[in-house]
């Protein structure tokens, strides 16, 4: 990326920004808010080719400290992803197929005490035996 | 002799020169000039290439064949080539690349900056597995195994039980995660939609059992990502049902 460029951005962004955004995506970036999730991670896009290369230009600020990939809601993900042209606050595909019983989405959890963990959702089919030792001095009454 | 055979070769070079292999610009007095009395060779002339010669001026990859005249700039006036190129080299250009240089050196290598930035996906993109509901919320699997029929990594194991009000209905829907080559046909098989792969590909666990998808993970997955799931169905209903 050019110098001139890296100045354009930090002119827009502030300077402020600008160093949170050195340590944290490692780019002088800026571009257009486009929405928030709610898990109040922010979506910004800059498809100005002169900007950013393409393939670059929608990204994602999260909203935890601790973030991981797996944090953008599935709605933002397909947009992030360039699945979906327009974020799912305009598009009206997206919006009339979200089902009333549509549930919140949860990160990976893996290594967390929520993690998911496999079990039978069945009962089992062969039940062990269960040895009981008779007391002594009892018969077997016929 | 000659005077005999003059009027002759006069009628060859005139039927030759009306042939449309030939030029028509060249005069007919060169041509006559080049002529012997032996016929005429069209043996090893070229069939290909232009018939004709345009009026318009030839233009050639060499300036020099050209009969275009090209004007050059005037570089006698201005800077000399070697102030240019003092000015280009030592100064912008190569600041312009310590800069790149300076920037890389504290970035990992990258092509994109992952966690931030994402690569694009087809909506047709098999990732991570969810069981799908209708609109009213009733689960859409009717236990009819076809995708555990047709998986070629044997990855699905359903068992079924006819439900209280007596429509059937699957008790265990087990993708072993590990097993599952992500082919798709599962999805293909499905006669309700009810299996998809969804676009998530962000689903790595720590450890392998946590691969072992029972129902309820299926149906979670389903029920967390429906919106993106039937937009992406959306996208792709023209090739799914052509008709």
């Amino acid at each position: 990326m050019s110098l001139a460029r890296t100045i354009k951005n930090i002119r827009q962004v502030g300077l402020k920004q600008w160093f949170r955004d050195m340590t944290y995506i490692g780019d002088a970036k800026a571009g257009r808010l486009v929405g928030q999730d709610a898990m109040g991670n922010k979506y910004y896009e800059n498809l100005n080719p002169h900007d950013e290369v393409p393939g670059r230009g929608r990204w994602i600020e999260y909203s935890q400290d601790d973030f991981n990939a797996s944090q953008a809601t599935p709605e933002w993900h397909s947009w992030l992803h360039g699945i979906r042209h327009l974020p799912p606050t305009e598009d009206p595909i997206v919006q009339q197929s979200r089902p009333p019983w549509l549930a919140s989405y949860k990160e990976n959890l893996t290594g967390t005490r929520a993690a998911y963990k496999p079990y039978s959702t069945t009962p089992p089919k062969l039940q062990a035996w269960d040895p009981v030792a008779r007391p002594r001095g009892q018969e077997a009454k016929p | 002799m000659s005077r005999m055979l003059t009027p002759i070769l006069n009628q060859t070079s005139r039927s030759i020169l009306s042939h449309r292999l030939l030029p028509r610009s060249i005069p007919p007095s060169s041509l006559k000039a080049n002529f012997s009395s032996t016929s005429f060779r069209l043996l090893a002339t070229p069939q290909t290439g232009p018939q004709t010669v345009s009026s318009q001026p030839t233009r050639t990859p060499n300036p020099m064949e050209s009969s275009v005249k090209q004007e050059w700039p005037d570089y006698s006036k201005g800077p000399s080539a070697l102030d240019k190129a003092a000015q280009l080299f030592f100064f912008t250009e190569i600041l312009r690349g310590m800069w790149i240089v300076l920037e890389q050196f504290f970035r990992p290598p990258y092509t994109i900056m992952y966690p931030f930035e994402k690569g694009p996906l087809s909506p047709r993109f098999r990732g991570e597995h969810a069981l799908r509901r209708y609109p009213n919320g009733e689960e859409r699997c009717i236990a009819c195994k076809l995708c555990e029929a047709i998986c070629p990594a044997q990855a699905i194991t359903i068992e079924s039980e006819a439900r209280e009000d007596g429509s059937r209905r699957t008790t265990r829907y087990d993708i072993d995660m590990t097993k599952c080559i992500y082919c798709g046909f599962c999805q293909e098989a499905c006669p309700v939609d009810a299996i998809v792969e969804t676009q998530n590909a962000e689903y790595s666990t720590e450890t392998r059992e946590e691969l072992l998808y029972n129902k309820e993970k299926l149906l979670s997955n389903g029920d967390r990502a429906e919106a993106e799931i039937a937009a992406n169905l959306q996208a792709d209903h023209v090739s799914f049902c052509p008709a």
